[in-house]
């Protein structure tokens, strides 16, 4: 079987009284079972050379609905005020700025369920990786 | 006050593994390098409804403004899932053991972001919820 894992490491020393330390390591399975993702369209990058319009990242209806499937996605960019805005069916999510990085459930719970990233400037580059439970 | 986050993934699924590994990174303001200096702390609900609950209330003054969701499902069925949305637009579901790191623009006072034991039943028991939010808005708490 397949296996995939996703850690999450959050720390501060410092911004609260006492120290923040959270670490949380899962395995990716399928809804609702325990058999792990299978599926991946693989770790990749995006780079508009022009244009920055707002494009389809990941299109719901390439995929089964109310799954488990897991997205990845970093914005590469040093210039920290470049970012991605990241909408879902016409609804912002947030904006990824420099260095950032977001790791979330995808549903595609119907086919206007799009993720789509709308980079606010030139040349910036999106790293992405999509596990899929198809 | 540096807060840093940091995912590590790794996967046999493709025919050669991959290992993903951000490092460290400092969660800063909004368009500058100036470190996120308020957080909720790190909370903890049980949920036992399948109606949607406000987790976190969306406020105009953090429109556009950088902040970061954190959010686990602690449940150890993994069958047991939560239902996060974005004004009513769903982003996924959390299986038991399932987290998820997001950017939050409070786009608009409609965008909080909410949660559901969707498919909770008085049989299957509680789903206990971990999360914090890490914001920059002075004025995130809502006006009493």
């Amino acid at each position: 079987m397949a296996t995939t894992t996703a850690q999450l490491i959050l720390t501060s020393t410092d911004l609260l009284s006492d120290s923040l330390s959270v670490s949380a390591i899962g395995t990716l399975t399928g809804a609702g079972n325990s058999t792990g993702l299978t599926g991946t369209e693989g770790l990749g990058r995006k780079k508009l050379a022009s244009g920055h319009a707002q494009y389809v990242l990941f299109e719901a209806g390439n995929r089964t609905a109310d799954k488990a499937h897991k997205i990845y996605l970093k914005n590469t960019s040093t210039t920290a005020a470049e970012y991605f805005l990241i909408t879902l069916n016409g609804e912002d999510m947030g904006r990824l700025y420099a260095g950032d990085w977001a790791f979330f459930p995808w549903s595609a719970h119907d086919s206007d369920n799009d993720i789509k990233i709308d980079p606010s400037a030139d040349d910036m580059t999106l790293e992405y990786m999509l596990f899929t439970d198809d | 006050m540096a807060t840093q986050a940091q995912l590590i993934l790794t996967s046999d699924v493709s025919g050669d593994p991959t290992n993903v590994d951000t490092g460290l990174i400092t969660l800063t303001k909004a368009g500058g390098t100036n470190e996120l200096d308020q957080t909720t702390g790190l909370g903890r609900v049980h949920l036992r409804s399948t109606t949607n609950k406000v987790l976190f209330a969306a406020n105009a003054e953090g429109n556009d403004l950088a902040a970061k969701v954190y959010i686990i499902n602690k449940s150890e069925d993994a069958a047991l899932y939560v239902t996060v949305t974005i004004n009513a637009q769903t982003i996924g579901k959390l299986y038991g053991g399932d987290f998820m790191f997001i950017p939050w623009s409070q786009t608009d006072t409609a965008a909080s972001i909410e949660v559901a034991a969707t498919n909770w039943t008085s049989s299957t028991g509680d789903i206990p919820v971990e999360y914090a939010l890490f914001h920059e808005d002075t004025d995130y708490l809502t006006n009493a």
